[in-house]
Parts: structure tokens; sequence; C-alpha cells
């Protein structure tokens, strides 16, 4: 990995070499810290982190904002007033106009706004064409729904002077109490404060002010400190800032926009991705194991990146909750610029409403945005479960992907001619090892012209995906966002003519570089350049593409090789004239969106369910496809951080979420190599990808013993796929994640509110324990309560709270049942999901404690978006130890196309049941009584044959039903006793 | 009894008509009453549950037409032991080597369990498409055996001819590769001959030399003042005579040698036309044999006449039998005329004549030397030092040349050219191929390049290093051109140029038998690491002895 170098392509080969000359000096890969800004090098943090300081220091400290008493008003669920911000020492005053709004679904929305801004009074530096508006459409791209306004929210009675009083939320267990001097809120359940803003007075809203020149220092003199007279702030980076050789001109001067929110009594924050680092949110303000930079936000290409950091990556969701025993509140700052979160934990019974002895922790954080309005929103709770349903009402929840999705994808950068791909495909069915899906990246172009493919490396375009059509199998090709500036590419000719393209700051397209060199980007904030995108992905426009070409979106950020931070200026100008300053979180969405509506419906009449990857995300993108954590590295190490990253992504609204398998850059060693895929199995996106300067390692290249354990792992995600299927369709109607740690299925078990490496799937009790270090013969496996966990491979029983050793020999991958459900499965191993569809399914009835389980299936057609029409089979299974019965009831939509799917499905059975923990009286049992919706019982009644297996040792007893031929899409009641 | 008789079983799922048991283990299905699991004998089933879409052996032999079992694997993840007793297991492999596809009108063959009913139809194992019986989506799969059949039959008839063609060219590969290691064998014998001549004379002129360097420090030291002018000119006479009779010799010697290698060389060529094949085309051979015919058919010119022989014979005896003794001139007093006058009395007739041409010479040389004009020169080495010196360089560098030659075809015999040495016949011939962006490029022994289409010049993709063999397994297409499954020869090349960011190029060739040198397929595995699958007859009788003909019965 010494001399690994990014792209070994035409351009950047003398830039590289370069670095690759520097890095000779460098003891080990690591991300360049030189080409990221610190908070110190970004002028708004910098200001607002110094404040912060300055606050501090103070003992007595009054936030300069002011709610004006007068201008409260209250009307249909939504409190609106005016802040006074007071400027310097004349005691002038800012307006910043403020509401609050009030949801149905309980959570509160506070934003303000600037009027001077808003009113256009403003002039800009530099003759810029920049709009004068804080950027207040961040909604219009993140936020689909869960906007209805609460109508039973209202004034409270007991109002105290200087305050205002608001009761909301479910019966009204919310209250917001506003006090007015200095301006905060404080938002309470249930009597108690959750959520306070502006605790600590760290509110700063930068007002427009003129740029005072100052008069040239004349030769030879000192030029004076750039402090303005009036409040002595540091004013240097206000106008112009200066980075890596780019220099912004910020035409609008300073416009950050901060505040510090604190979440009394509680230790614990999760969230905003997208970070290489711990679930649980690390203190940012330095000490032992602790960051000295705040959370960055920013999204960018960050080459080679380090592990337990707070640098930005790729993308930004910024949404925080926090949680303790018994509770979880959430944050959802809505905001499209750069922004820094600082976070800082303090011990003690500082809390005046905390009762008992107990000492305390406080977690208090402080946001900070260049530009835009403040746009929060804030969730009460009170459970995990809560923070994600209500953040999906807002910001739309998972897509449900087509089938072959969440199976394995098998992607190389890159699989370099058809013939290539062929053999690729043609391997995994000769060693016996399921895909469903292979990738191309941007090789396959003719000159990374997108939409075109390479005349000599793949001349057959067709022929190769008939080939793959023929297992069922599909073909990811990538499109990024930078166009080639060349000659002879109508694509280009086109964008150009419409003016669809990213302007720079004179207003004229913005020219950069990329994989093709010299580049212009399409502006997907551009309703136009939208539909016109759209038009590209027809079949007949891009030839050599058919039903199965599904699409990867990469370099999104953007990323631009020769910009600032490796992305675009800052004062570059988006559709609407707003700044890339303004909007540049939300650019990789609006791609991802327009590839996604692009997808929709490809030839007239063929509506099928889009498969996007994306790298680049937003709060919203999980309505449109899967991400992946970026370009990481072949060491144990990033495997290991894979595990908190996915799980971050779950809890913050985007689950369909993985790392590359194997890891980008580099050879994995085979055991490496192995384990990646024992924990991949456990990715809700699971994809093996490999760097060009990588050797081959697809599943068949490691041989044996590798291969066959591999094959397992695969063949373990496709047994599963029933079960990872309604785990997505639970994503994608409520919001949970796919994965889950340990404190959100177990909220209470405060030992667990950490652990970030052990997953649950859905809410099937599988809980895994992928092993992410060199050598591992044993795993401690973290259990949170006292039910009965079962070896998912031969039933061993882990019975207790707390950590056990599970044996973990390279064959071995760490996966517990725990009591209480029923796994769907589907034992027949095929060549790609698609070939599964018609196989019988296998139904593992995991007992808990008092005898009972349950669990639910969901089946579509995996293809189209007939499931809204209620084309799908919705089961739930449950295990009564009562009657000792396992039955089959419809939870499903009815549609009017419910029934004709049932009736397609009706020849698929349950060929299966097991029951792992079956009670000791079964002993004996040969057969079970079944009876099944619409079937007439024969005399005597339906038996199934039913085999015992008594506990032996630390092995569970086990019961086999043997085929009781039960439709399962249909009722039925299998009787046991 | 039929399996179709077990298949009346009441379960909806059995429509299975087309699927026949594989002739090997008919013989386990054929218990009218219970079924006996051919792996674990310990476990009987009712008949009901044969091919009933539930897996019931541990080894799946219940479920010979259906997928029912198909996740008995150790691909699959592992599922707990079922044995009631916890020190056993049972057998858990496969019993049946897949799904018995009989495809009546072509060959019988096996598909994986896991393909059985998946709305796949296998034409590619199953031509009668009896996989899908269950038809499962709706999936229906006509029996194409009839045309797969034909054309799998005419392909193999052309696969067979192309076979036998290809092993025809391996037997003339053979044969040219045999006589070009021959070729090298008579080299090395001729060179060692060649060498103990050159060695033998290497030391007489070391001698020579010695003896010339003596005898010219003689005549500086003795000078003209002693013995007087005759007596020089004996001293020096005898030593130029000695010398005239030894190059003589040598010349001689030399004479014999090369008639001796014209006559080998004329036995070669006779041999090669007689034993060449005429039905190789090669011009350069046609051309080579021409020119020998023509050679042949000239006038050689007269033999040697053995009169002149034995003259020669005569003059190289020493001095003494000839009847001269040098000594008596060297010291007597006499008078220099006289003394040259008596000198030729005493000589024989020939010796007399050939003496007297000889002396003349001498008279020149002499003047040349100095010695009779300035008879008392004595600066710096003397002519006949250098010559004889030049001659002893001269011959040593041929013997030094004939020794390297030697070592080189030692080295070459050495060397491994494959199996019956058969690259020997192929080495350095080279063969092309147009793949996508380039154009590749492989010499035998020699090194692999590649060339791109979008302009550039060669790059170098290695140098040959080495034959290993490699176990490859691959399906073959229907032309026949692919890797099949088995051991097969590699031609490794190294050290290419090297890559940006990456490693030198290396290519691996991996051979296969085909009619004609052929590049089938180029693969860039991973970055600068090429595999170039070859087609080449050089490989084929090996080939045929350690693996089995394509598209054998059992492809399982």
């Amino acid at each position: 990995m010494f001399f690994t170098m990014p792209q070994p392509r035409s351009w950047t080969d003398v830039f590289l070499s370069f670095t690759a000359l520097t890095s000779l000096f460098t003891p080990v890969v690591m991300v360049k810290h030189e080409n990221f800004k610190t908070c110190t090098q970004a002028g708004f943090c910098k200001r607002n982190r110094a404040f912060a300081d300055d606050v501090a220091q103070l003992t007595s400290w009054t936030s300069p904002y002011n709610l004006d008493p007068s201008s409260v008003s209250f009307k249909d669920g939504q409190l609106s007033g005016t802040i006074l911000k007071t400027v310097g020492k004349s005691g002038e005053t800012v307006r910043l106009p403020l509401t609050v709004t009030f949801l149905e679904s309980g959570t509160a929305r506070v934003t303000v706004d600037e009027e001077k801004r808003q009113k256009g009074d403003i002039t800009l530096r530099h003759d810029s064409k920049a709009r004068k508006e804080r950027y207040n459409e961040a909604s219009k791209w993140a936020i689909v729904g869960g906007l209805e306004i609460s109508t039973g929210a209202a004034l409270s009675r007991d109002t105290e002077a200087g305050s205002t009083r608001v009761n909301y939320g479910p019966a009204g267990t919310h209250e917001a109490v506003i006090t007015h001097s200095p301006f905060g809120i404080n938002f309470k359940r249930d009597g108690e404060t959750h959520i306070k803003f502006n605790e600590r007075g760290l509110l700063n809203m930068e007002h427009w002010r003129a740029k005072v020149e100052k008069p040239q220092p004349k030769e030879g003199e000192e030029p004076p400190p750039e402090t303005t007279e009036e409040t002595g702030e540091d004013e240097s980076t206000w106008w112009e800032e200066t980075f890596g050789g780019n220099t912004d001109t910020k035409p609008k001067g300073p416009e950050a926009v901060a505040l510090d929110i604190s979440f009394p009594g509680y230790e614990h924050v999760y969230g905003i991705p997208e970070h290489a680092s711990s679930l649980s949110l690390k203190e940012t303000r330095g000490g032992d194991g602790k960051y000295s930079e705040p959370y960055r936000l920013y999204n960018a290409d960050v080459f080679e990146y380090e592990l337990d950091s707070p640098m930005t990556l790729y993308g930004a969701i910024p949404l925080m909750q926090a949680h303790r025993k018994g509770s979880t509140v959430g944050v959802f700052w809505l905001n499209a610029a750069e922004t820094w979160i600082d976070i800082v934990k303090s011990k003690g019974s500082k809390n005046p409403l905390s009762l008992g002895t107990k000492s305390v922790t406080d977690t208090q954080t402080h946001w900070i945005s260049e530009s835009g309005i403040l746009d929060v929103f804030v969730m009460l709770g009170p459970t995990p479960k809560d923070i994600t349903q209500k953040y999906g009402e807002l910001t739309g929840f998972t897509a449900m992907p087509q089938q072959f999705a969440i199976a394995y994808h098998q992607c190389r950068w890159n699989y370099v001619t058809d013939e290539d791909v062929m053999d690729v495909d043609r391997k995994f069915d000769k060693f016996k090892i399921p895909y469903d899906v292979i990738w191309l990246d941007i090789e396959y172009t003719d000159g990374k012209k997108y939409f075109t493919w390479d005349p000599l490396t793949f001349p057959n375009p067709k022929k190769m995906h008939n080939q793959l059509d023929k297992r069922d199998r599909k073909l990811v090709a990538i499109i990024d966002p930078h166009i080639k500036n060349t000659d002879k590419y109508p694509v280009i000719d086109e964008m150009k003519s419409k003016g669809l393209a990213v302007k720079n700051k004179e207003g004229n397209d913005y020219e950069g570089w990329c994989w093709p060199g010299s580049s212009y980007w399409v502006d997907c904030f551009n309703p136009a350049a939208i539909k016109w995108w759209t038009t590209l992905f027809k079949y007949d426009s891009w030839k050599g593409t058919f039903a199965n070409t599904f699409i990867w979106n990469d370099m999104n950020e953007p990323s631009v090789f020769n910009g600032p931070e490796t992305t675009m200026p800052k004062d570059n100008l988006h559709y609407g004239n707003w700044e890339h300053r303004d909007v540049h979180n939300i650019n990789g969405l609006t791609f991802h969106n327009a590839t996604f509506e692009a997808m929709v419906e490809r030839k007239k009449g063929e509506v099928r369910r889009p498969f996007v990857l994306t790298r680049s995300f937003y709060a919203g993108s999980q309505r449109l496809g899967a991400m992946w954590t970026g370009d990481n590295l072949a060491e144990w190490s990033h495997l290991a951080i894979s595990i908190p990253m996915v799980l971050n992504q779950g809890i913050s609204g985007f689950p369909f979420a993985g790392a590359d398998v194997g890891g980008f850059f580099g050879n994995p060693s085979k055991e490496l190599l192995t384990r990646w895929y024992q924990t991949g199995t456990f990715y809700p996106f699971f994809r093996g990808h490999a760097h060009i300067d990588t050797r081959r390692r697809e599943p068949y290249v490691p041989g044996a013993p590798y291969t066959e354990i591999i094959s397992q792992a695969l063949r373990l995600r496709y047994q599963l796929l029933p079960a990872w299927y309604t785990a997505f369709h639970e994503a994608a109607t409520t919001g949970a994640p796919i994965v889950r740690p340990n404190f959100y299925v177990h909220p209470d078990d405060a030992a667990g509110f950490a652990i970030d490496d052990q997953l649950y799937v859905g809410s099937t009790g599988l809980l895994a324990k992928p092993v992410v270090t060199e050598g591992a013969n044993s795993v401690d496996i973290y259990l949170a309560d006292a039910e009965p966990y079962y070896d998912y491979f031969d039933y061993t029983t882990y019975t207790g709270a707390g950590y056990h050793t599970v044996q973990a020999p390279l064959d071995k991958i760490p996966l517990l049942m725990q009591g209480g459900h029923v796994i769907p499965r589907r034992d027949r191993p095929r060549r790609s999901s698609g070939l599964m569809k018609w196989d019988p399914f296998t139904l593992v009835v995991v007992l808990d404690r008092a005898g009972n389980a349950e669990g639910t299936l969901y089946i579509d057609d995996g293809e189209t978006f007939e499931f809204e029409q209620g084309a799908a089979i919705h089961r739930k299974f449950v295990f009564d130890h009562e009657t000792s019965a396992l039955s089959s009831t419809d939870i499903g939509t009815q549609g009017p196309k419910t029934a004709a799917f049932a009736k397609a499905m009706a020849k698929v059975r349950v060929e299966k049941v097991v029951v792992v923990g079956a009670p000791a009286a079964w002993e004996g049992l040969a057969e079970v009584a079944v009876s099944e919706e619409g079937v007439k019982e024969s005399k005597g009644g339906r038996r199934a044959k039913v085999t015992f297996y008594p506990a032996q040792g630390v092995k569970a007893a086990w019961a086999v039903v043997r085929d009781p031929k039960v439709a399962v899409g249909k009722g039925w009641r299998i009787q046991f006793a | 009894m039929p399996i179709s008789q077990f298949l009346t079983a009441p379960f909806k799922y059995h429509k299975l008509q087309t699927n026949p048991l594989p002739p090997t283990v008919a013989k386990f299905y054929k218990s009218p009453s219970t079924f006996t699991c051919i792996s674990n004998p310990s476990l009987t089933l009712p008949l009901t549950h044969l091919n009933d879409d539930y897996c019931d052996c541990p080894d799946g032999s219940d479920e010979p037409g259906t997928a029912a079992c198909a996740h008995l694997s150790p691909l699959s993840p592992p599922s707990p032991a079922q044995h009631q007793n916890p020190a056993a297991r049972f057998n858990e492999t496969l019993a049946l080597p897949g799904f018995y596809c009989k495809n009546k009108g072509h060959i019988p063959l096996y598909i994986p369990f896991s393909n059985v009913n998946d709305g796949i139809c296998d034409y590619e194992v199953c031509c009668d498409g009896s996989d899908e019986w269950a038809g499962v989506g709706g999936v229906k799969c006509e029996d194409r055996c009839a045309k797969i059949g034909k054309e799998w039959r005419k392909q193999d008839e052309e696969r067979k001819k192309s076979l036998g063609a290809a092993n025809k060219r391996r037997r003339e590969l053979m044969e040219v590769a045999g006589r070009l290691r021959r070729e090298v064998e008579d080299r090395i014998k001729t060179l060692g001959a060649q060498i103990q001549g050159q060695e033998v004379k290497v030391a007489s002129l070391e001698t020579e030399l010695a003896g010339v360097e003596r005898s010219e420090r003689g005549r500086v030291v003795k000078g003209p003042g002693k013995g007087g002018k005759v007596a020089v000119l004996a001293s020096l006479a005898k030593g130029r005579v000695g010398e005239l009779a030894e190059s003589l010799g040598r010349v001689r010697g030399e004479r014999e040698a090369a008639r001796e290698r014209v006559r080998e060389l004329e036995q070669i060529l006779a041999t090669f036309k007689e034993e060449r094949n005429p039905n190789f085309n090669d011009e350069g051979v046609k051309r080579a044999v021409k020119a020998w015919e023509d050679y042949a058919a000239r006038d050689k010119g007269p033999d040697s006449d053995p009169a002149l022989d034995r003259d020669l014979d005569e003059i190289l005896k020493s001095d003494a039998e000839n009847g001269l003794n040098w000594e008596d001139f060297e010291t007597t007093e006499e008078s220099d005329v006289e003394v040259l006058y008596k000198f030729e009395e005493y000589l024989p007739k020939p010796v007399r004549d050939w003496v007297d041409q000889k002396l003349r010479d001498l008279r020149v040389t002499l003047i040349e030397n100095g010695v009779l004009a300035a008879p008392h020169s004595d600066a710096g080495e003397s002519k006949a030092v250098q010559d004889a010196r030049q001659q002893l360089e001269s011959a040593k560098k041929d013997l030094e040349n004939d020794r390297k030659e030697l070592t080189s075809h030692q080295e070459d015999l050495q060397k491994e050219y494959g199996p019956d040495n058969i690259f020997r016949a192929l080495k350095d011939q080279c063969i092309d191929k147009d793949s996508g962006e380039y154009t590749y490029s492989f010499c035998w022994l020699g090194q692999t390049t590649q060339k791109s289409k979008k302009g550039g010049g060669h790059t170098n993709m290695g140098n040959f290093v080495r034959i290993e063999k490699v176990t490859v397994d691959e399906d073959v297409p229907p032309d026949g051109k692919g890797l099949g499954s088995g051991e097969r020869y590699s031609l490794v090349y190294e050290n290419g140029q090297h890559c940006w960011n990456g490693p030198n190029r290396s290519t691996r060739l991996i051979l296969a038998c085909a009619e004609k040198d052929e590049i089938w397929k180029i693969v860039e595995q991973e970055k600068c690491v090429y595999r170039m699958e070859v087609g080449t007859p050089a490989v084929c009788e090996s080939a045929a002895a350690s693996s089995k003909a394509p598209a054998a019965k059992d492809e399982l």
C-alpha cells in the first residue's frame, strides 16, 4: 500500500508521481490531512468555536438573542415571533424571524431566518449573481412528509412571565418552554426536560454587514489588526478565505448559523454519519481518548480515510439521537452547508431535574453551519424506534429494493472486457457460488464518456447482458456526474447548450478535472437537468443497456480533483443562483435523485424499482437506493470499523448500507478476505469490490479451504434472504434499521449502549458478532437479556446477560438466535436469488424462556411496484406454548393485486419447520396435526411427521416437522401436542 | 421396477416422468417395500418419501429427481447433527452425482441438483429439458436433444478430425525437434574434436613461440663476431626451416580437418535430404535441399594427389633424417661463400630446389629483417616473435570460441524444451491475436508483447523463464477452443516492462491441444499480470494421455 495511488490515469500521473515521492517520507498510509480543513482552517468554525471558548471563560454570559414578547403569536400549531440580536455597544438590533411548528407526529420544528437577507435588503460583493437569502430549500430535497401540523398543540395556560409554553405531542405529553430573554427553548416530555436550545448561549446567526474597506497600509507600515472597532471581533475570515491555493470570494460575507443543543441526563449520543468512528459519539474538545476536532459534515472524496476520526467523509445525515435508559430523543439539523458539531459530556448532578443520587452525565453539543437558515426538528422519542420512525416520516423510508439488490454483488475496478464479465459469471456457476449482480467501474466507457461503451473492450454488451439474464442476474454500470469536455460527445453538447451545468462564480459553466480530464458537472438541482438526465437512460438512447442494467453513482460529493478539498469552489452557482456553499451536502442526493428518476421507467410501460448505489448522500437519500462506505482499505481495522459505520447508517435512517468486502485498496490476506465475507453477509448492502491495482479476489480465487468457507457465508446470506427481505420491508414501512445495534434492540440495557461490534438482523433475533481480528478462534459476544440464545448452526445454548465466549475458528461465523423468534429461510442453494422465487420455505421457530416465539415474513415479486397495490404476502407466525401450536396469520394490506399474487404463489409451501429449544415433553411425539385455510380436512385430519432430537449437553433439543405441505401465503396451524 | 412407479405417490409435486435413474444406481431403488438410504443403510423410508421434494436421507439419495437435497454440500452453511447418537454422524456426502438427464438422442449427463426446478432450462446439460419437470413459474423446457445432439455430433466429428490432424502435426514437430537436437549433439561432437586439435595446436604454438623467442635472443647474444656469417646464417636458416616445416605440418593438419568437416557436412546434408518430410512445406528447407543437390552435382575438383602427400611427408621428416646436420655449419670456420655453396650441395635434390627457392625468400626476409643489411639491429621484438605470438593468440581465440560454443550447446541440451523437446521445433516462432484494445503476441520461448491499437509501440509483457505444469478446470466451448480439465503445460514469461504503479508485466501461457498454434483468450487477471490460453499441437499427445477427451460422459 506504500505506493498505492488513487488512480493510474493519464492526467493524474504527474501529480500522483509527486505524491508518491512525498509518501516516501510517510511511514504508514494515511489520509492527506493537509488536503482537508481543520476547524481552525474553516473561518466560520474557528469563529464559533472561539466564541464558545470565550463564553466558557466568562463567569456570567448573557446571550444577545432575545425573543421580542410582543412579536409572539400562536396560530394553527405554529408559534411565530422575532428574535432580536443585539449588535455592538450601540444596542442596535438585527431582526431574526422565528417559527416553532408543532407537528402531528409529536415533532417540533424550529426555524430562525434573518429578515434583512430574507428581504434581499443587502448588497453582495464582487457583483455576485448569487441569491441574497439564506438557503431555505434543504427541506425541498430532504423532507417528503410528516409535516402535518398538530391540531392539539396549544399555548399553555400557566405561562410564566418571560416565557411562552406550548403543549403538544401525543396526549399533550410534550412541552416546549420558550424563554424570551435570552432566547432559549427547553423541550420536555412528561414534565422532564430532554433537550435544551441555547442553554450555553452559543446561538449565533452571523447577520449581514457591509464590508468596511480599511485604508490600505502604506508601504513599510504595519497593517492594522483585522478586527472591527465596534465589537473587537476577528474579521480576518469574513470576506475571503484561501485554502490549498483556492480562494473563496465569499460574496455574502460571514453568514454562519450556530446553536448549542444540550441533552441533560444523556451520556450517549449517536448519529451524524458519515464518520469512521465509534457508534457512540466521542467528545471533541480534547482529552484522553477524545477528539480535539469537531465532527465534520462536508461531503468529500477522502482518499484512504483514517479510522477513529471525526473527519468528514462522503455523506452527511445531520440527525443526532441521545439515549439513556428509558429514553431516546433526537434532533435533525436541516442544513446543507458545511457543518461542524462539537460534543462535550459533563459528569455531575447539575441537572436540577435529575432525581436520585447517581451521578448524571449531560451531553452538550454545538452545531455550527457555514450558511443557510436555522432549521431544527426536535423528536422526543421515547424509544429508538420512535426516532427512526418519526425521522423516516419526515425524510422518507428506505425504498423497497428489488430482490436482487439485497443479494450478493460482485464488483471490481474493473472487469476489463465483456468476455471478462462473462467469464467471471461462468466461474461463479462452476464453483456453485451464488451471486446476483456483476458491476462495471469506469473503464467500460469509451474514454470516460458516460453513456458509451468502449468499442474495443465491450463490443457486445447485448451478449453480455443476455448471458447474465439467463440466470436472472444483473449488471450495474457506473455513471458519474462529471461530463467529459470533449468533441463529438452529444451528452456534453446537450448539457452545455441547454445550460444544465453547474456555473462558476461568474455565472459561466464551471470547468474542473475528474476521471475524464476536463469536465463539466450536471446541475441536478435544476428540474430541467433531471428531465434531460432521464432521457439519457432510455434503452434507445444508451444503446447496449437492458432491463437488467442498473446504476452506480460515484464521485457525487462532487469529487473535483483540482478543486478545494477535492470538491467544488463554494462560490460556484447552482440552479436558482444558490451558492454551492449553501447546498454542498445535498449535491450528492440531487444527482442520485436524478438517476433514480431516470431508472423508474426506461421504457414506456416498463416500471421497475430502480437500484442506484450512491457514495455521497444526505438526509433523504434512503428513498433512492443504497450507499457504501467508500474507498476503504484491505486491513483488519477497516473490517472492524465497517460494523459501527453500517450500524450508524441504520439508526440514522439510511440503513441500506455496506462496506466494500475485502477492502478497496490493497490486497487482503486470504484470512482477512474470508472474515470479511463472513462480516459482509451481515451488511444490508453486500458487495465485494477491489481497486484496479489489486489482485483478483473473487470468492473462487483463494482456493481451499477459503473458497469453501466464503461460499458458506454467501449461501448463508441467500438462505436468509427471506429474513433480510422482511427486514427491508420493515425498514421501508417503519424506518427501523435493517441491522441494529444493541442499544436499539435493548434500549434499557445501559451496559450495552456503547456496543457497536455486534448486530441484530431486523426483528429476527439473529445476533451476529463477526470476527474482525486476525488469528481469532473465538469471540466474546454480549447478551443483553436472560433469554436463551442458540448457536445458529448447532443449537448450542448461551443463557444469561453478559459476555459469552463463542468458538469461532475460521470456518465459523459467530451467529446466535435469540429465543422468541420465527426465522424464515429458503434452504435450497440456487445460482441467483431470482431462481429461488419458487422454492419452499423453512421456518426456524426459536422458543424463548416462556416457550413462545413469533416472527414475520414478507414476500412480493421483488421487482415491480405492484406490492403497492397489494401484490404481496405478509404473514405473522406465532408459536404459543399454551396451545402448543404454530400458526400463520395474514398481516398484509389488501389491494387490487393481492389475489393474483397469492394465486401465483399458491404452490410455494413451507417444507420444513424446525423448533429450536423444543420442550422435552415432545420426546416420542411422532406426528403433528396440520390444518390449512381453504383446504378441506379429510377424515382424521392432515398429519405430518415430526422428529424430536433431545438436548445433548449444551446443545438444545430441537424438533423437525417433515413437510407440513402448507402454502406460505395461506393461513394454517400446526398443532404439536 | 422402474422409478416411475414410485412416483405415483399422492403428492402434488409428483409429475416426474422424464427423470429416469442413472443405470449405475438403479439397483438401489428396486425394493418393492421400502427405500434404504444409499450411503446410510441404517435409514429406511417408505416409498412415498422418494422424490417427494423433501430431503429425508442425509446423503440425499431419496431425492434423485428434485432439488430438495441440493443443500447437502460442504459449500452450504453447516446444519446440526441429526444422528440420535451424538458420537455418530451420518454420511452427509451426496450419494448421487446430480440429477440424471437421460438426454435421449444425445449423451446422458448429470446436472447439479441445485439447478433442478429453478425455472431455467439448462440446455447446456439437460438438452431434454427434464430438469424443469415441475414447470415452476410456468417455465416449459421442450426436448431439444435431437437438434443439440446432432450439432454436438457434428462438432465432435470435427473435434476428432481436428485432434487427429493435431496429433499428426505434433509428430512432425517432434521429428523437427529431434533433428534439431541431434544437430546440436553432432555439433558438440564436432566441436569436441575441433577443440582437441586446437589444443594441440595451441600447445605447439606455445612451444614454437618459446623457441622463436629463444632463438631470437640467441641471435642477439651471438652477434656477428662469433663464428662468422655462415654460422649465423646457418643458425637462422635452421630456425627458419624448422618454422617452415612446422607451418607446413600445421597447414596440412588443418587441411585434413577441413576435409573431414566437409565430408561430415555433406553427410549431414545427404541425410537431411533423405530424411526430410517433403509434405512439410517449408520454403527454407526446400531452398536448402535444392542448393545441396546443386552442390553435390558440381565437379569437386581433383582429389588430393597421394604423391604430393608423400613428398610432404618426406619434407616433414627431421633434418637429420634428411642428412642435414646443422651443427656442422654452425661450428666450422669455413668461408661464408663456401659454406653457402656446400650447404646446397649437402641437400637432397627435392629439398635443394625447394630450399633454393626458400633461400631466395630468406634473403629477402633477412634483408627485411635487417639481418643482412643491419645485422646488429636488436631494437624491439623481432617480426618472427610477433608472428609466432600472433598465431598463438589467434589459435587461443579460436579455441576459446569453440569452447564457448560447446558450452552453449551443452547448456542448450540441458534446457527444458518441454515434452519430447517439442518446443525446440517452435522456438522463436511468434503468434498474434487481436483482443479488445490490443494486439497481443507471444514467441515460443521468447517474449510476449502487446501493442495498443490506439498507437504506441510494443510493450514487453515478459520474457520466457520456465516451463511449468498447472492444473486447470475449465469448460470447453463447442468449438473445442478451451483448456478443459487436468494438468496442462504452462510457459511462464516474467520481467516484462514495468507497469506504472504496478509490477513488471508477466504472462502465463497455458497450453492445450489444438490443430494449429493459436491464442484463444487473453485475460489481464490483475494489473499487468496476463494469462493466455493457447492452442497448439505441441502438447497434444501428452494432453491426450493425461486427461480425458472433452465432453466426456460424466461432466460432474
